[in-house]
């Protein structure tokens, strides 16, 4: 059982939820009724994209929505990810926002 | 449960009531003929990929000028689980299956591009439709298959879905089949046929069936990435298969004029082998057609990039919805980025000429407002009426590309605009009466995708 702290981007709101152990944090806070942004639910569309701020998280499947970059910069999919300590992420659906630009502006 | 055994229920459609016993239309000139003016719309509503804590839904929007509740929306179907993605949709039955007594166009067929599960929506009563199935994500990543696209029915009642990656979200994608009672009948195409796939129209008379390329599920959901068209991630191919086999026949790689072909249309008589389909990144219209016993696929509109003060780069047009009128008169299209709709006359199929555009939100549109409401987004996904009178469009592409594009939109909700058109003079001028504003729903904003009519439209109906 590991603590997760929930800071949405845009807002004051935060939410800290229990993950237990083999859950992934997106199960864990739809348990208690806390609703976070999602879409396949398999690691492939990057919907439920959150950000790192502390902590670490593994994935139960291959984060196919997120390239090297995004990992690289503490990207994780709440839909596939387990944290393996107390953590603190960035959520929200402005977060999935950032992973790719407008290519022309 | 099947449509097929409820011969009963045409009778309380009389007024719909055609020369055949079967749903749809003897031929295009019937439909248009039988077509009174659309009353109301069925519209794809969307919250995935927002903070608003609340499901995806389809729409029942009034359109019937003489009602007090006209161009707002009287009714949502609301799915039952978040995160669908609502795209496109389809129906059960269409003139394809005109011969079949009994069938009726009734159910509408509602797939979630992100979630892979599939909805039942039974239109019954018009203006309070019903869920009344769900297919769930499993049983079509059973088949290694994911990401439903484009629905269409095909004769004998069943059900033909594109389906753009497999059950990981990579390629290939391929091909889902349901039967009439809405249950997975399995896959249709050998697993490996295609690679990429996207929308599909069959022209069976011809024996032919076409579909498009976008790219692997896994490429597009999190958003455009250029580097990935660089990388050759995204389509160029327009695949023309053996409709009776199932096998593609010929490939034709469109190469830079044809990237990220999307939506694909015959011209609706069952004679024709020609048609068109949107080149979305080149901004290229494709007409394609047969001839010496192969298609040939060349760009006949080509929209220019058009430079924007302080960028990095000019602009593609983004050409991302097209439709052809119902008389083979008129392609009617639309510049998503740029802001525009168009028709061009298509009289002579190889040599379009334009007829008439109306520049409109978008980056560059000269109307950026309707009823003081900013419009934030360019026209997208079109419908025409059966009479090719009026037009109607809505502003929202996919909720990850629209946070790249138009990020206002999410803040303020899509909305549903019409144009009125004069198919004798060619032209087309913006209804400033009518405005549907899905940024004022009592969950949030929500975004609006593609758009139907109860008896049938200019991108549901084909012809044995």
């Amino acid at each position: 059982m590991t603590e997760v702290l929930l800071d949405w981007r845009d807002s004051e709101r935060t939410e800290t939820i229990s993950v237990p152990d083999g859950a992934t944090i997106l199960d864990a806070a739809e348990a208690v009724g806390i609703g976070l942004p999602f879409g396949c639910r398999t690691g492939a569309c990057g919907t439920c994209t959150a950000r790192l701020l502390s902590g670490d998280v593994v994935h139960h499947r291959p984060p196919r929505a997120l390239k090297d970059r995004h990992l690289a910069n503490g990207y994780v999919l709440l839909c596939i990810a387990e944290p393996t300590t107390d953590t603190h992420l960035a959520v929200g659906a402005t977060v999935q926002a950032e992973l790719v630009p407008n290519p022309w502006k | 449960m099947s449509d097929a055994e409820q011969p009963a229920e045409s009778e309380t459609h009389d007024h719909h009531d055609h020369d055949h016993e079967g749903p749809g239309y003897a031929t295009p000139q019937a439909a248009i003929e039988a077509a009174e003016p659309e009353q109301t719309a069925y519209v794809m509503g969307l919250h995935v990929g927002q903070d608003v804590d609340a499901p995806d839904f389809l729409a029942v929007v009034d359109v019937d000028p003489d009602s007090d509740t006209y161009s707002e929306i009287i009714n949502r179907v609301k799915m039952p689980n978040k995160g669908d993605e609502l795209h496109h949709f389809g129906w059960n039955a269409c003139s394809s299956s005109c011969h079949m007594d009994g069938l009726e166009r009734r159910h509408l067929v509602i797939p979630g591009q992100r979630s892979s599960r599939i909805h039942i929506v039974d239109t019954k009563e018009r203006r309070d439709p019903e869920l009344t199935k769900v297919i769930e994500p499993e049983a079509v990543y059973e088949h290694d298959l994911s990401a439903p696209h484009t629905v269409h029915c095909i004769p004998d009642g069943e059900i033909l879905i594109s389906m753009l990656g497999d059950a990981d979200g990579d390629l290939p994608g391929g091909f889902l089949e349901l039967n009439d009672d809405f249950e997975v009948q399995g896959r249709w195409d050998p697993p490996g046929e295609i690679e990429m796939n996207y929308d599909y129209w069959y022209q069976p008379r011809q024996n032919v069936m076409l579909s498009t390329e976008w790219a692997a599920p896994k490429t597009y959901y999190p958003g455009f990435d250029l580097e990935d068209v660089e990388d050759g991630k995204y389509g160029q191919r327009l695949n023309f298969w053996d409709w009776e086999s199932g096998t593609v026949e010929q490939t034709i790689d469109l190469g830079e004029d044809g990237l990220i072909p999307l939506e694909a249309r015959f011209l609706h008589t069952p004679e024709s082998t020609h048609g068109y389909v949107g080149a979305a990144l080149s901004s290229n219209i494709i007409h394609f057609h047969e001839s010496d016993g192969e298609y040939h696929a060349e760009p006949v509109i080509e929209f220019d990039d058009r430079e924007h003060e302080g960028w990095d780069m000019p602009v593609p047009a983004l050409v991302t919805d097209i439709l052809i009128s119902m008389d083979d008169r008129y392609l009617f299209g639309s510049n998503w980025l740029h802001g525009e709709v168009w028709m061009y006359d298509i009289s002579d199929p190889s040599n379009p000429r334009k007829a008439d555009s109306i520049s409109i939100g978008g980056y560059f549109g000269d109307i950026q407002q309707v009823q003081d409401r900013d419009i934030v987004a360019g026209p997208q996904m079109l419908q025409l009426s059966l009479d090719g009178e009026r037009l109607y469009w809505t502003t929202s592409l996919f909720s990850s590309w629209d946070n790249q594009f138009f990020p206002e939109e999410a803040e303020n909700g899509s909305v549903m605009l019409k144009a009125d058109v004069d198919p004798r003079e060619g032209t087309m001028s913006l209804d400033r009466d009518f405005l549907v504003d899905f940024g004022d729903l009592p969950e949030g904003p929500a975004r609006a995708h593609e758009i139907r009519w109860p008896d049938g439209d200019c991108t549901s109906d084909v012809w044995q």
